[in-house]
């Protein structure tokens, strides 16, 4: 073996594995070797064990059993900030930031240079210049971050792990929230650091990235460890074969038969908040349509819009009825449902049973809220969808991040919703769950539903729609449909902002 | 992971002695309520007389009937500080209106609509201004206090028509021997009304959605802004009928009266297991917790023991309370 810093193990993680009384296993057996300078990733489907695998790298949990040596050395860790000066920071995926402070007090959260107790700034701001440059930060130290943009915030989580001297940076999912131009950047930022010797830990969920980015990857499936692969030269395949073990799925471009429904919903013209104008824009019954472009193309607002719960003027046609809802529920009255961008926020309350949650907008109207009939109406729909949970008074916190989902879009099934928007249903979902959320939503199109999915996740839009329209700057630029044009068509028109 | 295998464990049924362990649990306030009431049984001979529980439950029917509209508060995740001063503030509008020669029924109903009208405001100030409800009702609380003052100048008022106090002093049999005060009788219905209006109504629905996720309520079409308007208006309602019921037991209406019962409200509807926060709690827990404070001042007072003791013990079962109610939540793992 050679000195190469890229041959070095800085951390060796040994069939560690972590049970909660009295039998829940959450991780069984995983091993994993990070190298200095590398980007080693970990792929693996929701409830693999990759979170609870991660918190033990990171000190949150103490493994059961086995062990972890830094440098070579055996180390017990105790808790977040002891693992953080050994060396290993964690960025969470919903940023650990305080968005009231400044960009240098969150980078020193914890530990501010300080002399007697009084705050040395002077040294702080130097410290925090130099870890911004380090990682290409064009903004200052005291701005605050919550009026950074979420890229911008995710250089500052970086630039903090690296005031702490980290030798390996574990990334929790920052696509997320990522847009491309935003992730390429960060790409950047974590190349450049691994040039400097460090390491660096990425979870995602999707390949293209790993591609992009990642020297080795190892997958991690029903709480062990399967595989440590070289990015290079191991193809799609096999990686989603270890990920989903015998269950190959990938999601391929469904043949959709041709939308014969009529029209169901029309935007002559809409304007809306933050420069939101979209014109000409039509969805059929039993059409599913795509809605992509990068963040901030107005995605979110126009779904919103439709849904009464943002102001817009304009010329909206609902049903063959004029249609300007002031508030959701005369969106929904009028047939319109909403699964929204974050289901824990804004589409369930999750100590409420799941049967409560699934019914909730279809209680209008009555005096007494009878659970044996919301049970009765709620039961067929989730059926129907096949959720799965274990009784009707189960509160939906303890379900399955795809059975929520489900839940949010039984709540609109069960109410008679005729037309329903989805903003990024998929988000947080394992590849298994994705697609069997899209056969589930073109099934409610044939049923005769019209669907309009806002998602960036071009793929699945591409597998799933009928036609996808491309959003830049709050404007419906572009309109393709996908059984004739290729990916990269539309991928350009949503970057470049143009028709192709 | 976790989720998954928990999923399975609650599928299978659970044993009969682990379910009446759980039932427990969920129930602790009762539970509780009995073992104190074992114990005060035990100190006093007098304790368990139907003379000394007719006692109690008309000492706890202001605070409770107080509590039982602020448990509609607490459970949508806001607070009502305004209700000591608006239990003054109704008792001395029914007396005013009453010894001005106004017919006790009219001054009655008068001052149950001002009440409600009262909570109204605040919570319409808070909704649609969006404007905390904590500093809301504080501003009410000092705001009704002053109005209580300026009615007579601050003197109470007397000379009010007798059958006024029929409305709390009319004993009513409830077993052969055993009368209750109609002030219990009015406490309990009241429990009973609320408590089905929250488990069987769509408004009951409504409340706890609207405190467990606003944001989710609101996206599901839920009018949460009339929802926060209408359990204020519950809160100053209930408010009025303790104001009345206050006035009619200490036959006048005294300004200084009821001042820090909001507190007393509130220690109650939380010790009775509904989260600060909103979506979980209801009723009955406010019942037994009403009832648990007044069998403890009533335990003190048959030891002979002064207030000071009471309120320092008073002050440790709550805490100890919250303290037994969250290790359940992060046991149920809610933490």
């Amino acid at each position: 073996m050679t000195n190469d810093a890229r041959t070095v193990d800085v951390m060796n993680v040994r069939n560690v594995s972590k049970k909660f009384l009295p039998n829940i296993i959450a991780l069984e057996s995983a091993s994993l070797s990070v190298r200095a300078g590398e980007v080693h990733c970990l792929l693996g489907a929701n409830g693999a064990g990759k979170s609870t695998f991660l918190k033990i790298i990171a000190g949150a949990f103490a493994p059961t059993t086995g062990e972890i040596r830094i440098d070579g050395e055996k180390v017990t860790l105790h808790s977040p900030s002891q693992a953080a000066e050994l060396g290993i920071s964690m960025i969470y995926q919903e940023l650990d930031l305080v968005p009231q402070l400044t960009v240098e007090q969150n980078m020193f959260l914890g530990h501010a240079p300080a002399r007697w107790g009084v705050l040395d700034k002077a040294s702080r701001r130097k410290r925090a210049r130099q870890a911004l440059a380090r990682v290409g930060a064009a903004f200052e130290p005291s701005v605050r971050v919550g009026e950074l943009s979420v890229a911008n915030q995710q250089l500052t989580a970086i630039a903090r792990a690296l005031t702490r001297e980290a030798k390996i940076i574990i990334m929790d999912e920052p696509s997320a929230a990522l847009n491309e131009t935003e992730l390429e950047k960060v790409f950047e930022v974590i190349r450049e650091l691994t040039v400097q010797g460090v390491a660096v830990l990425y979870v995602s969920h999707r390949l293209g990235e790993l591609r992009e980015i990642g020297d080795r990857v190892t997958v991690l499936r029903g709480g062990k460890t399967i595989e440590t692969f070289d990015v290079e030269g191991t193809g799609d395949e096999a990686l989603v074969g270890a990920i989903l073990g015998t269950e190959r799925k990938l999601i391929d471009r469904q043949d959709r038969p041709p939308v014969t429904g009529g029209v169901a919903l029309k935007v002559e013209s809409l304007r809306g908040e933050q420069g939101l104008h979209i014109t000409d824009f039509d969805l059929h019954f039993g059409e599913v349509s795509g809605l992509t472009g990068l963040n901030g193309s107005g995605r979110t607002s126009f779904l919103k819009s439709l849904f009464g719960a943002r102001p817009f003027v304009g010329n909206v046609t609902l049903f063959d009825k004029p249609f300007h809802p002031r508030n959701p529920s005369h969106a929904i009255r009028a047939g319109v449902g909403l699964v929204p961008e974050n289901r824990k926020t804004e589409g369930l309350i999750l100590d409420a049973p799941v049967y409560k949650n699934a019914t909730l907008p279809s209680l209008r109207g009555s005096f007494l809220a009878r659970h044996g009939a919301m049970k009765a109406r709620a039961i067929p729909v989730l059926e129907q969808l096949s959720t799965k949970y274990g009784r009707p008074e189960q509160a939906v916190v303890q379900l399955s991040g795809g059975n929520q989902q489900k839940v949010v879009l039984t709540k609109w099934i069960v109410n008679g919703a005729k037309l329903l928007l989805l903003d990024e249903p998929s988000r947080g979902l394992d590849i298994g769950a994705k697609a069997d959320l899209y056969e589930l939503v073109t099934g409610l199109a044939q049923q005769g539903a019209a669907v309009l999915i806002a998602s960036s996740e071009l793929e699945e839009l591409y597998s799933a729609c009928d036609m996808i329209w491309v959003f830049h700057e709050g404007r419906n630029i572009a309109k393709y449909n996908p059984s004739v044009t290729d990916q990269d068509t539309i991928l350009r028109s949503q970057i470049l902002g143009g028709a192709q | 992971m976790t989720a998954a295998i928990e999923i399975n464990k609650t599928e299978a049924e659970p044993s009969i002695g682990r379910r009446i362990l759980s039932l427990a649990i969920e129930y602790n306030f009762i539970v509780i309520f009995l073992a104190v009431v074992v114990i005060a049984s035990f100190l006093s001979e007098n304790f368990l007389t139907f003379n000394n529980i007719s006692n109690l439950f008309q000492q706890a029917a202001v605070v409770g009937v107080v509590a039982i509209g602020m448990t509609f508060v607490i459970l949508t995740g806001n607070i009502d500080l305004s209700v000591g001063s608006l239990v003054a503030f109704t008792g001395m509008i029914v007396a005013v209106l009453m010894s001005n020669g106004m017919d006790p029924f009219l001054a009655v109903g008068a001052t149950l609509i001002i009440g409600f009208g009262c909570g109204v405001l605040m919570g319409s100030i808070s909704a649609i201004a969006q404007v905390p409800s904590f500093i809301v009702t504080l501003a009410g609380l000092v705001t009704f206090r002053g109005l209580t003052y300026l009615t007579t100048d601050g003197v109470p008022v007397s000379g009010l028509p007798p059958i006024f106090f029929t409305i709390s002093s009319t004993m009513i049999p409830i077993l052969p021997g055993f009368s209750v005060s109609s002030m219990a009788v009015i406490f309990v219905v009241l429990c009973i009304i609320a408590g089905l209006l929250l488990r069987l109504t769509v408004f009951g629905e409504y409340i706890f959605a609207t405190g467990g996720n606003p944001e989710a309520a609101r996206l599901s079409g839920l009018p949460t802004r009339r929802i926060l308007v209408l359990v204020f208006g519950v809160s100053g309602l209930m408010s009025a009928i303790g104001g009345i019921l206050l006035t009619s037991r200490l036959r006048i209406g005294q300004p200084t009266a009821a001042q820090g019962l909001e507190l007393d409200a509130i220690a109650a509807v939380v010790l009775g297991g509904t989260s600060l926060f909103g979506g979980r709690g209801g009723v009955l827990g406010t019942f037994f917790a009403v009832m648990l404070l007044q069998v403890l001042r009533n335990i003190f007072n048959l030891l002979g023991l002064g207030s000071f003791y009471q309120m320092t013990v008073t002050g440790i079962i709550i805490i100890a309370a919250i303290l037994l109610n969250r290790a359940i939540d992060i046991r149920k793992g809610r933490g």
